[in-house]
């Protein structure tokens, strides 16, 4: 399904029920800018006196909305989002609904219910207007009964996966009366505005992901029991090793609920009788031992998993013993195939140990994909005439790296076939017949950049549509890179544009990756319309090589710490100052020097969900990097005549000092890592390089000029160092903070003031640049500091000392 | 040397900080409702026959800008000939203005003085819009600059106050308030204040309406000690200072005329009391809230006084553990100290409060039938004032 038009325009939109899926869906709506109408039922225990009372009229509604603002992690982007909710009661205020562009029912799992709904719905909906339903296990088509043509037409499934804002699947599921604009219509606003995965289904039990998803779960307990295997063995096999979360198996059930899990795996055993491996889905007897006691997980801080303490006060994890029903000690998970994929860099790799392995570790691991490659195969075309649709339902919906059909192609179709053979599972003609078409046979290929897919119904290989209008490096790893390095690879994104993209470990920023930049912006002057900075990983980039500055200054090698700070600053206002325009594309973690990069490109083009902060301090040290630089040139632009000026530099000092990090792209704004009218939000992550590609073009079709070096910032001196001491020293006292976060803290305020200036001074960068590097050697120095970055590199976590 | 006479003293109802009666009335205004009402009280008095005003505040800018003093002079609708002054000590500013009236008429410099104070911290932060500190004291001495609460810490540390006995202290304190409001005993020094609103309705109409303030918003029927000691410490970490046991932040108003023996004795009055003496002492920043136990001794010396002599005793509470620092250091007796409630309950105007305490005293004691009283408060910067108030 195309996924272009965004024609109609959304302002308003109606949810009913406020649960927290209702809850979720209305507050990501509102996150976006929407007007939000959220009702929810009149109490029906309302007192004689209260029976008039609007405000206990809305209790319901408002408890639930309450109960959602104070969820974690936080449905908001920024607080003023919760304003633009306006909550009501389906008796009092159903008549609004005249007013939206869309409603969303989220009302309770009950068809009798949601047709009560509806019917009310119908007396006051203006015709035209979106109705859709957020259910998860009942048929769409069983919902619209009854309704009228104008209803229908305008009916579909939206189903949102909890919690709705970082969830990135959505599932569009028309009936077969649903007009193809509306269609279209949610496929693409689902894409570009909620910045949601949009995968069309049909109207099957379950849908796609939990259809899919559930049955690969039921797989491995199956699996788990017949190889005699501990459930944090099998979490450990069935986490990041194969590209799934960390959760693994076990602990995903017990965050999700195992009640709940149970439900939904029970709902596809009976609606989908007829599955070829419907016997996977059964519950084994550990499942209701943990049903009788109510350990359904985390909600009940006992499941499969629990946290006890020992003797000495420190945290154990027990893990249930599947056999005797016990709890005992999560042990030590060991398999020559775990150590052996583990050592391996690509997942591809870890997935074929895997396959060429045959202890028992290897085995659920093949086992359970064998028999997720035939289950998949008979789904094709059930549940979707195209497999991509199942892929991307799996890697949106349960955060799998890859979905069912990639892990086949790196098996190998041949090889999976074989697989699932020998456990007696039938695989689909299709994929045998594909298998047999070629030498080399796969379900995605990449073809001039254009990932394409296996369409079965036509035997021949169809781009994806859509992703015409993205930009995946995965699809353009096969042109030769116009640079590359050990830190970075320089793409050509085409119309002139290039993409450096990062390569070093989580992407953090080291001599390699420095080079990389710099070598990148002297290629993009020479001959090309701008530069993209952005990466497709989970995280931006977590800050400067640790490892690097900590050999440094251990050896007391200060010259040559000196030098790198140095080198890493010139490269920062390498990217402000160039002939041409530099475009980073934040996304996730945007820490420390990540986050300085961001700031000094010319225009940040920046993920909803981009968590940026200048976090040194958690490891002892300041921004080197022109941080601390750029938020003294933000605060001085941002003074006016009579400006009292000290509470804004009280904030941006804060933002330091406190290793302040922005939980949303629309809160970075707020806090001065972003700027107005400059940067801007892209909803869907999967388009930032297309969006920061489109970006460039822009200011070079406008005419970019590189920008005049400053030499005009207002720094405050004295007068706001005294202040800013105060503050630190006070939080000292209190008992807030360490005597080394105070040294710290200290030196963030003097670089931020421009030193103790006798009165409010305009200097130039690179005199700021000066002081703020001076604070970070003179750190390098500490001992207190470098026992924090040891920690951080040892144990990952931050030290207080 | 002539006497210096206390003629009349009232107070505005006490408001809530930012959400209560007072939110958004300037200070100016608010202080010229209470001047006007005190010169109109006063049988067959010529406000021309006024010499000054001198007003206490502590955050002498903004809204309380431009000289306040004078402003309420004018505000007030007072002769042009009247003058107007603002003085700052802080906390203790409502009274230090009444021993400076008392002062000038006694040398002779006067004949007839408003003095009091006014605050609105709905309005103004504490430390004021721009706090610009001294980088050389805050590198060498930075507990100079210390937040009230962090004193209040340090002096519950020092003179060992439970987080325990400051949660009981401020329960009594609203329990003590309550009766007194209860019973009417504010009704008479209260000037109710009509307070005009214009507002947006729901519709977005611009309407107006008007309500009276009359009486005071901090003090909490439902108080617990239990629920008290469930708040958390706002001021250090581990700490034992909490909202609870704080003073409130408040909007007030509260002036007294003071008036020449001569005056007195022509315009055949009938004076109230007569402030004996007033002392303020410096202490160390850093536990300001000890301030009474250096001031309370010196302003007995100067009187020739012993604590003996004193029936009552308003002592501001600007928190529960510097009270009862206080009250365990000097060995006062709690039962003559703040019998309807204090700041703690009834809420703290800063710049306004030594006066409205006068005023409570005066008349309280007046109505246990009780002659000698005093209003002592700490101040922020390490200082302490005691002044001691006669009925007559």
């Amino acid at each position: 399904m195309e996924k272009t038009n965004t024609s109609r325009a959304i302002r308003k939109v109606a949810v009913l029920g406020a649960g927290v899926m209702g809850a979720g869906i209305a507050l990501h709506f509102a996150g976006i800018g929407c007007e939000v109408l959220l009702l929810d039922m009149v109490p029906n225990d309302l007192k004689e006196e209260e029976k008039s009372n609007p405000k206990s009229r809305n209790r319901i509604v408002t408890d639930l909305f309450n109960f959602a603002l104070k969820s974690k992690p936080s449905p908001l982007y920024t607080k003023a989002v919760a304003q633009r909710v306006q909550l009501g009661n389906f008796d009092d205020d159903m008549s609004k609904i005249k007013d939206v562009d869309w409603i969303v029912e989220v009302v309770v799992e009950r068809l009798d219910i949601k047709k009560l709904i509806y019917e009310k719905v119908e007396k006051y909906r203006k015709p035209g207007t979106l109705i859709t339903s957020n259910t998860s296990g009942i048929p769409i088509n069983l919902l619209a009964e009854g309704r009228s043509e104008d209803f229908k037409a305008n009916f579909a499934g939206t189903h949102f996966f909890n919690p709705p804002r970082y969830l990135k699947l959505l599932e569009i599921i028309p009936i077969v009366e649903t007009k193809p604009e509306i269609v279209q219509f949610l496929m693409s606003y689902g894409d570009k505005i909620l910045g949601k995965e949009t995968v069309l289904c049909k109207d099957t039990p379950a849908f796609i992901a939990n259809r899919v998803g559930v049955y690969s779960m039921a797989k491995i307990f199956q699996l788990t029991t017949e190889l005699g295997l501990k459930i944090e063995e099998v979490d450990k096999l069935t986490g990041p090793v194969i590209g799934r979360p960390k959760t693994g198996t076990f602990k995903l059930s017990d965050l999700v609920g195992n009640d709940t899990g149970t439900k939904v795996m029970m709902g596809i055993k009976d609606s989908c009788p007829n599955d070829e491996q419907a016997g996977a889905f059964v519950t084994p007897s550990y499942v209701d031992f943990l049903l009788e006691n109510k350990f359904f997980g985390n909600k009940t801080k006992k499941g499969y998993y629990e946290k006890t303490k020992d003797a000495n006060g420190k945290t154990v994890v027990n893990a249930l013993r599947l056999d005797t029903l016990t709890y005992e000690p999560s042990g030590k998970v060991e398999f020559a195939s775990l150590k052996e994929a583990g050592q391996k860099e690509a997942l591809a790799d870890k997935i074929k140990t895997f396959i060429k392995s045959d202890d028992k570790g290897a085995q659920l691991v093949k086992r359970s994909l064998a028999g997720l490659f035939a289950y998949v195969s008979n789904r094709v075309p059930e549940i979707s005439d195209n497999l991509y649709s199942v892929d991307d339902a799996l890697r949106a919906g349960f955060a799998w790296e890859i979905g069912p059909f990639e892990y086949w192609d790196i098996v190998g179709i041949q090889k999976g076939i074989e697989l699932a053979e020998a456990e007696g599972l039938v695989v689909s003609s299709w994929v045998k017949d594909l298998a047999a078409s070629s030498d080399k046979p796969s379900f995605y290929r990449t073809e001039n950049g254009a990932k394409k897919y296996y369409n079965q119904a036509t035997q021949s290989y169809t781009v994806i549509p859509g992703t015409e209008s993205f930009i995946l490096l995965d699809t353009i790893r096969d042109k030769k890179p116009v640079f590359k390095n050990s830190g970075g690879i320089l793409h050509d994104i085409g119309d002139g544009v290039l993409n450096l993209e990062f390569t070093s470990k989580m992407n953090s920023l080291g001599g390699d990756v420095l080079d990389a930049i710099n070598k990148s912006i002297d290629i993009a002057e020479k001959g090309y319309n701008g530069l993209v900075i952005g990466n497709e990983a989970p995280n931006f980039s977590v800050g400067a090589n640790l490892a690097m500055i900590f050999m440094m200054a251990m050896e007391q090698e200060y010259d040559e710490l000196d030098f790198a700070i140095r080198a890493f600053q010139n490269t920062t206002m390498r990217a402000r100052y160039s002939s041409i325009p530099v475009i980073a594309a934040p996304h996730g973690m945007t820490l420390g020097g990540g986050c300085e990069l961001t700031m000094h490109a010319d225009v940040a083009v920046a993920s909803a969900e981009t968590y940026i902060g200048l976090v040194e301090v958690g490891v002892g040290l300041v921004p080197g990097g022109g941080g601390i630089k750029e938020l003294a040139l933000r605060l001085s632009d941002s003074f006016f005549e009579g400006d009292v000026q000290i509470p804004k530099l009280q904030d941006a000092f804060l933002n330091i000092a406190m290793a302040k990090v922005a939980t949303s792209a629309q809160e970075a704004f707020d806090m001065g890592f972003f700027r107005k009218g400059t940067d801007r939000i892209v909803m869907n992550s999967k388009r930032l390089i297309a969006e920061a590609k489109a970006e460039a073009l822009r200011m070079t079709e406008a005419g970019y000029v590189q920008p005049a070096k400053r030499n005009n910032i207002t720094v405050l001196g004295r007068t706001g160092l005294g202040s800013l001491t105060v503050g630190v020293e006070s939080f000292k006292m209190g008992g807030y903070i360490s005597e080394h976060d105070a040294k710290i803290a200290q030196k963030i305020a003097f670089a931020i003031c421009g030193g103790d200036l006798s009165q409010p001074t305009v200097v130039n960068e690179q005199y700021l640049l000066d002081l703020e590097r001076e604070a970070f050697l003179s750190l390098c120095g500490e001992k207190k500091t470098l026992e924090r970055i040891q920690a951080m590199l040892t144990t990952g976590k931050p030290l207080r000392n | 040397m002539q006497e210096a006479y206390i003629v009349a003293g009232y107070r505005s109802a006490v408001g809530k900080s930012k959400r209560g009666g007072f939110r958004f009335t300037r200070p100016d205004d608010l202080g010229a409702e209470v001047i006007k009402h005190l010169v109109n009280t006063v049988p067959n008095f010529d406000p021309a026959l006024v010499d000054d005003l001198i007003c206490g505040n502590a955050i002498p800018e903004a809204e309380q800008g431009m000289q306040i003093g004078r402003m309420l002079v004018l505000r007030a609708g007072l002769p042009l000939n009247v003058a107007g002054v603002t003085v700052n000590r802080y906390c203790a500013s409502g009274v230090e203005t009444i021993a400076m009236a008392t002062s000038k008429i006694r040398s002779g410099m006067g004949e007839c003085i408003i003095a009091g104070g006014v605050e609105s911290m709905s309005l103004l932060p504490m430390t004021g819009w721009r706090t610009a500190l001294n980088y050389e004291i805050a590198k060498s001495t930075a507990d100079y600059y210390s937040s009230m609460g962090l004193t209040a810490e340090a002096v519950a540390k020092q003179f060992n106050i439970s987080r325990q006995a400051q949660d009981e202290f401020a329960f009594k304190s609203h329990q003590k308030a309550i009766a007194a409001i209860e019973a009417g005993r504010f009704k008479d020094q209260i000037v109710p204040i009509t307070v005009e609103e214009v507002y947006l309705d729901a519709n977005n109409k611009r309407k107006t309406r008007s309500y009276v303030v009359d009486t005071d918003e901090g003090p909490r029927r439902d108080t617990t000690v239990e629920g008290l000691s469930k708040l958390k410490a706002v001021f250090a970490a581990g700490g034992s200072v909490t909202a609870g046991n704080s003073s409130q932040t408040s909007d007030g108003a509260a002036f007294v005329l003071v008036m020449s023996e001569r005056m007195v004795k022509e315009l055949n009055l009938t004076p109230i009391a007569k402030l004996v003496t007033s002392a303020v002492v410096g202490v160390e920043p850093r536990i300001m809230g000890i301030g009474p136990v250096a001031a309370i001794p010196q302003a007995l010396k100067q009187a020739g006084m012993t604590l003996n002599d004193i029936d009552m005793i308003e002592l501001n509470e600007a928190f529960a553990s510097q009270s009862l620092a206080v009250i365990q250091e000097l060995g006062l007796n709690p039962e003559i100290i703040n019998p309807n409630g204090g700041a703690i309950s009834l809420g703290h105007p800063l710049g306004c409060s030594g006066a409205k305490l006068t005023v409570q005293l005066i008349n309280e004691l007046k109505r246990q039938g009780k002659k000698r009283g005093m209003v002592s408060a700490c101040i922020g910067g390490g200082q302490g004032i005691a002044s001691i108030i006669e009925v007559l």
